[in-house]
């Protein structure tokens, strides 16, 4: 509680609460940010969606903002473009693939 | 926007091969990198034009693109920006209408290359806002906001050490709405590699019906250096020797991002082979960093002097050294 009257009481907002690291989210914040259930998520996991590079803190799942945005993407082609799973699956490793191609490639032409 | 002629910012004719593209580049890039120009500032900005003419002349795939764009983009049945510039670009996080662009500043790109040539690398990235009439024809009654991404060039110190960036997002009115900008304060992790996110909470496109706004992804593109390439949390880098450096050995001093250091050249050194300095190179995720591999390059002496010659000559009559096994 806030006794003294002269101080004035303001709501903060916190803009960026970035840590000097990358951030990375709890299986339960990546689905809420996501707006699915965390069920739903685990799932995926299991069926390996997010390939076998998948970093794990006490034996569950943690996102970084790259695993957010391909998430973001493959929920966006099932709800909106009705892509079914096992089709996204394989894009999913479609696109992980070929960005590894493209940072090799970009490599292989600057030698 | 303006046209960028990427040629003549490399200073290169427009028929260049490969090799001279690279060649002008990283003689550009080694006078005006940050860490060596004399004006800091006019550097960084002559750096990152000519990071972004290499970006688009070194790839063939862009330069067909931009050779066919030509002095005519802005004309009727030019080329247009974004969706028809790449052939993998897509608007995936949107409705059926992409929207009125946004625009980025200090990104390290021009808005002629956020137009025609970012988001080539991954192919599905979007700088469309999102468009609430577009997700009203689709969804009956909300539809989160649209995801925004871009590309942001950074510098191998800036991925080293980590960094704070300003960007700017220009969003245009909609539904009688004023323009609005909004300035970012982008903490750059330290570590992070070529193609990673960096992700703003809720800075995308307004949702709408109530929905949460989208996110604003900001793509790391690692800014080409004169001295490196990078693979993954490690810098390679070449080193030029004399033949008689790599039969006696020598020591060299090499770059490195934490400074120039010693190297010793063992004698008996193969052409292409590699050394390797250790924890020089970029962060890995565990902390730790990656190594800087040099790779020997054997150069040949030419022309070479009378007296030169005869030496030579009397090297190769008195040395039983045979490369190719010949009797």
């Amino acid at each position: 509680m806030n006794a003294d009257p002269t101080v004035s009481r303001h709501a903060l907002l916190i803009v960026s609460r970035r840590g000097s690291g990358p951030a990375v989210h709890t299986l339960e914040e990546a689905a809420r940010i996501v707006s699915i259930h965390p069920e739903r998520l685990r799932h995926y996991c299991r069926r390996g969606v997010f390939g076998p590079g998948l970093a794990r803190t006490e034996g569950e799942p943690v996102f970084d903002d790259d695993r957010l945005y391909e998430l973001r993407r493959f929920e966006h082609f099932r709800q909106h473009q009705r892509v079914n799973p096992r089709t996204l699956r394989l894009l999913c490793d479609l696109w992980r693939e070929v960005d590894q191609l493209r940072i090799e490639l970009r490599f292989i032409r600057n030698r | 926007m303006k046209f960028q002629d990427y040629y003549e910012t490399l200073g290169v004719a427009r028929t260049a091969t490969a090799e001279e593209l690279k060649l002008a580049f990283r003689k550009l890039a080694r006078i005006h990198h940050p860490d060596v120009a004399q004006d800091k500032v006019a550097g960084e900005v002559k750096f990152k034009q000519i990071n972004e003419a290499y970006e688009v002349l070194g790839d063939p795939a862009k330069r067909k693109r931009y050779d066919e764009l030509g002095q005519d983009w802005q004309h009727p049945g030019g080329a247009a920006p974004h969706s028809s510039a790449g052939p993998n670009r897509q608007n995936w996080s949107g409705g059926a209408s992409p929207g009125p662009d946004v625009e980025f500043s200090g990104t390290g790109f021009s808005d002629f290359f956020e137009s025609f040539f970012a988001g080539g690398q991954d192919g599905f990235g979007s700088r469309h806002s999102a468009d609430p009439r577009g997700f009203a024809r689709e969804e009956a009654f909300s539809h989160p906001g649209q995801d925004v991404e871009a590309d942001l060039l950074v510098t191998l110190d800036e991925a080293l050490n980590g960094a704070t960036r300003k960007v700017s997002l220009r969003r245009p009115g909609m539904n009688g709405e004023a323009e609005r900008t909004n300035t970012y304060q982008v903490k750059i992790p330290a570590g992070v590699r070529e193609g990673k996110r960096i992700r703003l909470t809720g800075q995308g496109g307004s949702g709408y019906g109530g929905a949460a706004a989208g996110d604003l992804y900001l793509r790391v593109r690692l800014a080409l250096h004169p001295d490196f390439t990078v693979h993954e949390a490690d810098l390679h880098c070449d080193l030029d020797l004399a033949p008689w450096e790599a039969v006696l050995g020598t020591k060299a001093r090499i770059p490195t991002l934490d400074g120039r250091v010693s190297l010793s050249v063992p004698p008996g050194t193969e052409a292409d082979s590699r050394l390797r300095l250790r924890a020089l190179g970029l962060r890995q995720d565990d902390g730790t960093r990656g190594d800087i591999y040099v790779t020997m390059k054997i150069r040949t002496p030419h022309p070479v002097s009378a007296q030169e010659q005869a030496l030579w000559t009397q090297l190769a009559e008195l040395s039983p050294f045979n490369p190719r096994n010949e009797p």
